[in-house]
């Protein structure tokens, strides 16, 4: 969190500052870019106590159409997919959105990035089994194998140990009384290699008897490891991604409101993993900035597929924002 | 080798005279300040033999005893003639100008017969006097920019001041600020250049056949020679511009035998800003200056004794505060350099400088919000010493020798950060020490009237020493371990001879073939993350690990001057070849070497360049200037980058051409334009984008495969000047014409003439929400500077 967070503010500082101060001005342009290959995208996750779910797509030309119906429709079907936790391989069955088992809605929602009133208005196909044999467990590794027009791309993830924080608090921002971040005590254990990913949603009902938040959402930075802090007990905060856009002021965005009811959800994930996130949060954070290296995200997918194979291991902590 | 050695004593013999010779040596100073005048020529016409003055304006002669007249020529506007008799050593101070009566900046630089006479090769030469009057951005006189207007040199990008020479590293420059070294010689994130050029005398730009006497870097050595300050009576000059102030004090400490001067400038961005930031912005606290100030002190102790204190120091400030989020960022960064230098004249043919060398450079960062406190330091820090021997046995022969030695002290990244008061283990910072030395002789020797051959040997070590941690990677199967190694313990040991040799075969019609070959050892490293030149660019010493970098260049040209020397010319082709390059491997981050070795994140490779340089130059007359053209390709090959594939590098240009001219309409205005056209930067950019997570990520392609679009300029500027001269008719009618003490110019300037839209750098954009079905993606160019006149005020009295 810290080298990624010093990175980003040396970078932001650099360019506000080169910004600010020269006022640059900026025009599209078309210019040749050489060497685009279609690539095939495994987006594959499996959570503790879940099914394995795996999205396949394919990479883009930068300047393809954006058209979100051909991309919501190009999913990739006919390929197969298995799972394989060293003792039970699976191979996971090619489901759609418009036919899915209950129980999988919130789950393919999220994965396919659409409100749960909106899956069955797309034919969106991803790959998952409703074997339990094959549901995440803390402890195991998982094996990935997607075998699409004769060629084979493997990868493998772990759910590693959970950690859950010591306690959560809401505090009230110094100009916004009614407004603050939530907080968290975290207990990192020492000795070990331990990364986090930081989710949150709102669970207080709506005006219509509803959950404010559908499904969880990642906060800006939300992803850190324990480098500078392997063994400490500790306070820090994190922003309400959900917090911006219509109805926030400058004063109120990105905060928790008092009386806000939030889920925390926590998620460990192993070192390749990691990386992935990492990387690809960076790559989102420094778009644009001319001081930021072009770097690709590290896959841990071998065979030449784009995307991940996540095993996250979460724990979830609900916090009533109240001082 | 060994034949190239025996061939290199042979030389090194003392050459022999059948006649009784005589030397005559000493300084020529220019006699309106007194200060040293390097690049003078003393030229005895009956003979065709001559001598140049060298950094310390001393020269040596030695002739067959006699009478003869000697001509001391400067600029090649001005000879002046002395005639004297020689029957011994002689030892000759000469003071130019001493009856010229002048409104004009004297100009003062070799003779233009040096293009063709000297074995100089791909070495230019560049007047202070010449370079203020050039279209200046915002109204800064810059060198550095300057220079990237003659071939062979690019800019690293708009305005920038790192500058690549022949397809080499911005850290493969060598610059020399009075013989101490410039780390990073740019202010405000590479758009002005630490030189003053008030307190500045002159610039001399090598970038191929490096003599022996230089060595550290592989590409070039930009030296500038900063003013020694007025011997003979006390000035004031300065000038006051859009965006900064300066001024300059000098005078005699004991007149005719110890000068200083003192120069200081500071931006005023930071009031601008905080006029034009207002205070109910949540930005209200940001600012940026920098200011610099040079000091320099000489003394002469004896006829044959002088010192000389150099001192430069600066810094830039750049704060950021947005009070909404309190979040607060310092970023200071700046260069501390000190040179004391010792002349002495042991004989009339053997000249001596022992120099002392102290150079710091330090980058800090410190952010702040709520609780979180984070700081990241680098730099470094070295102590020099060097003495070098200048003997001149007679007027056919000229040999250098001396010893130089460093010690460095590189701290890369020191990171420190906490939350409250739980403090975060970044480990322990950093230090690297290493002593760097080197040993050379040089010798330049007329073999007959028209083949001229310069040899030079050099010999370098370096070592890496304690107290050092090395981190080991594991991997996953082993747990990550440390060596530590203690206080001065070798850790690494390096070392390698450097050969050099040019040659200058003389032809008829002024004109000559010259030819250099050169072999360098470079023992730091400059580590850059980014696609621009930043601060936060990090200094890293060979380890272990980073070996030194090292390669040749191998160069020809035909040189010719035309009417009566008024017009230089020269056409060069170079081939240069550099191994041990390096780059961070992929994906790694400057703050990764905490608790682990930057040399840890780095990979390896190589590069080559090779190009041809075309250049014209007029020094005389009412019109002066150049046109420059270079046409160059440069790759690299790294294994571990762009899939082991050559790539271009980020500064590879076919094309750079550039026109500078500066017409002197009368005694009160002149005119100067400069036109630049570059074939446009490298870059990498996505080729393909996918989604992941709800997120659309790009894919990038080859490295530097997408080409920007050319780069062109006008800038053109008039200075008008005050009126020099009084003039008065006395009680019997003559005219007499006095000097004005006061005098000014108001210089204005206009950058970008036409406005064109020049790429600073392209980006891929993603606009819109992808899942509301309004998502677009586009390649965006960010273009710095518009069109941009400015004024500037300067004085002097």
């Amino acid at each position: 969190m810290i080298k990624s967070i010093t990175y980003q503010f040396i970078l932001f500082a650099s360019f506000i500052g080169l910004t600010v101060l020269l006022n640059g001005c900026t025009k599209e342009v078309t210019i040749d870019i050489p060497g685009y290959k279609e690539q095939l995208v495994i987006d594959g996750r499996i959570e503790t106590d879940s099914p394995p779910f795996v999205l396949l797509s394919k990479s883009m030309e930068v300047y393809a159409s954006t058209d979100l119906e051909a991309f919501l429709n190009g999913f990739i079907s006919g390929a197969v997919v298995t799972v394989s936790n060293g003792t039970t391989t699976v191979t996971l069955s090619e489901i759609c959105s418009d036919n899915l088992p209950p129980g999988t809605e919130e789950l393919a929602a999220s994965m396919f990035g659409i409100p749960v009133s909106e899956l069955a208005n797309y034919q969106l196909c991803a790959y998952t089994s409703f074997d339990p044999a094959i549901w995440g467990e803390i402890g195991k590794t998982y094996t990935l194998t997607v075998s699409y027009e004769g060629q084979t791309y493997t990868a493998e993830t772990s759910i590693v140990s959970p950690t859950s924080f010591d306690n959560s608090y809401w505090q009230a921002d110094g100009d916004t009384p009614n407004h603050g971040f939530s907080w968290v005590t975290l207990s990192d254990p020492g000795g070990v290699f331990d990364a986090y990913k930081w989710e949150v949603k709102r669970i207080d009902l709506d005006e219509n008897g509803e959950e404010r938040d559908q499904s969880f959402m990642p906060t800006f930075s939300p992803v850190f490891d324990d480098e500078f802090f392997d063994g400490l007990t500790f306070d820090f905060w994190y922003e309400n991604p959900y917090a911006y856009g219509e109805g926030y002021t400058e004063d109120t965005e990105w905060l928790f409101e008092q009386g806000d009811t939030v889920v925390i959800k926590l998620s460990k994930m192993d070192e390749p993993l990691y990386e992935f996130m990492e990387k690809k949060y960076i790559q989102l954070q420094t778009a644009g900035n001319p001081f930021a290296t072009p770097t690709n995200i590290p896959s841990n997918i071998q065979g030449g597929a784009l995307g991940v194979w996540a095993g996250y291991s979460p724990s979830f902590d609900t916090l009533v924002c109240e001082p | 080798m060994q034949r190239l050695l025996i061939f290199f004593i042979f030389l090194c013999a003392n050459y022999t005279f059948s006649q009784e010779t005589c030397t005559v040596s000493g300084h020529i100073t220019d006699a309106s300040d007194g200060e040293t005048v390097i690049g003078a020529k003393v030229y005895i016409a009956s003979i065709q033999k001559g001598a140049i003055t060298n950094n310390y304006g001393f020269y040596s002669l030695t002739i067959p005893c006699g009478e003869y007249e000697l001509e001391f020529r400067i600029s090649g506007q001005r000879t002046e003639k002395k005639t004297i008799v020689l029957n011994g050593d002689f030892l000759l101070d000469y003071e130019m100008g001493a009856n010229v009566q002048s409104i004009d900046e004297v100009v003062i630089r070799g003779d233009a017969l040096d293009n063709t006479n000297s074995t100089k090769i791909g070495q230019i030469e560049l007047d202070i006097a010449e370079i203020k009057t050039l279209p200046a951005f915002m109204g800064e006189v810059d060198i550095i920019k300057t220079i990237q207007l003659l071939p062979g040199v690019s800019s690293a990008a708009e305005g920038g001041q790192g500058f690549y020479v022949r397809g080499g590293g911005p850290d493969q420059n060598l610059v020399l600020l009075d013989e101490a070294v410039v780390y990073n010689a740019a202010h405000l994130f590479g758009f002005f250049s630490v030189f003053n050029a008030d307190a500045v005398k002159n610039v001399n730009l090598i970038k191929g056949g490096m003599p022996a006497n230089f060595g550290g870097r592989m590409s070039s050595v930009l030296e500038v020679n900063m003013n020694e300050g007025n011997y003979k009576k006390f000035k004031a000059k300065g000038g006051i511009g859009a965006i900064s102030s300066r001024l300059t004090l000098e005078g005699p400490l004991k007149k005719d035998k110890g000068s200083f001067i003192v120069s200081g400038r500071r931006t005023y961005i930071d009031v601008i800003m905080r006029a034009a930031i207002p205070d109910s912005s949540p930005f209200s606290g940001s600012s940026y200056y920098f200011y610099d100030f040079n000091l320099k002190l000489n003394y002469k102790l004896t006829k044959k004794d002088k010192i000389y204190l150099s001192s430069y120091y600066g810094k830039d400030e750049f704060q950021f505060g947005n009070k909404d989020n309190d979040f607060q960022v310092d970023m200071p960064w700046g260069n501390a350099i000190v040179a004391l230098r010792w002349n002495h004249i042991f004989s009339s043919k053997l000249f001596m400088n022992v120099s002392g060398t102290m150079t710091d450079y330090l980058f800090s960062f410190g952010s702040e919000q709520d609780q979180f406190r984070f700081e990241l330091k680098s730099g470094i820090r070295d102590w020099g010493g060097k003495v070098d021997f200048s003997y001149f046995p007679n007027p056919r022969h000229r040999v250098k020798w001396g010893l130089n030695y460093t010690y460095h002290t590189f701290t890369p990244t020191s990171v420190s950060a906490s939350s409250d008061d739980v403090e975060f283990d970044t480990g322990i910072a950093q230090k690297l020490f290493s002593h760097e030395s080197a040993a050379y002789l040089l010798d330049e020797i007329d073999l007959n009237e028209n083949f001229r051959i310069n040899l030079g040997l050099r010999y370098s070590t370096f070592q890496h020493v304690g107290e050092f941690t090395r981190y080991i990677d594991g991997g996953i199967s082993q747990p990550d371990s440390t060596i530590t190694y203690g206080k001065g313990d070798l850790i690494q040991f390096y070392h390698g001879l450097e050969p050099r040799i040019s040659l200058r075969w003389l032809l008829p019609d002024n004109s000559s073939i010259k030819a250099g070959w050169t072999y360098n050892y470079q023992y730091v490293h400059l580590t850059s993350l980014s696609a621009v030149s930043l601060p936060t660019d990090i200094w890293f010493p060979t380890t272990n690990i980073a070996k030194p970098q090292k390669g040749w260049q191998g160069s020809i040209g035909y040189f010719r001057n035309f009417n009566e020397n008024k017009w230089e010319t020269s056409a060069e082709v170079y081939y240069k070849d550099m191994r041990n390059l390096i780059e961070y491997k992929e994906g790694a981050l400057p703050s990764d070497n905490v608790n682990d070795n930057t040399d840890n994140l780095l990979t390896f490779g190589r590069g080559w360049s090779y190009g041809a340089e075309f250049y014209i130059r007029r020094s005389f007359g009412k019109l002066t200037g150049w046109v420059g053209y270079t046409w160059s390709k440069t790759e690299r090959l790294f294994d571990e980058l762009n899939n082991g594939l050559k790539f271009p590098a980020k500064y590879d240009r076919r094309h750079d051409l550039s026109i500078v001219a500066s017409y002197k309409l009368n005694d009160r205005w002149n005119f100067s334009a400069a036109f630049i056209y570059a074939t446009g930067n490298t870059l990498t950019l996505p080729t393909s984008w996918y989604v992941q997570g709800q997120d659309l990520l790009f894919n990038y392609g080859s490295r530097n495969s997408t080409r920007m679009a050319p780069y062109h300029r006008l800038d053109l500027s008039a200075i008008w000047y005050s009126k020099a001269y009084k003039i008065k008719e006395d009680p019997e009618g003559n005219i007499i014409k006095t000097k004005k003490r006061f005098r000014s110019n108001w210089a204005f300037s206009i950058y970008n003439v036409y406005n064109r839209a020049n790429p600073y750098f392209l980006y891929v954009d993603n606009d819109g929400d992808f899942l509301q079905g309004n998502f677009e993606i586009s390649v965006k160019q960010v273009t710095l500077f518009p069109i941009i006149p400015s004024v500037t005020w300067n004085f002097e009295f």
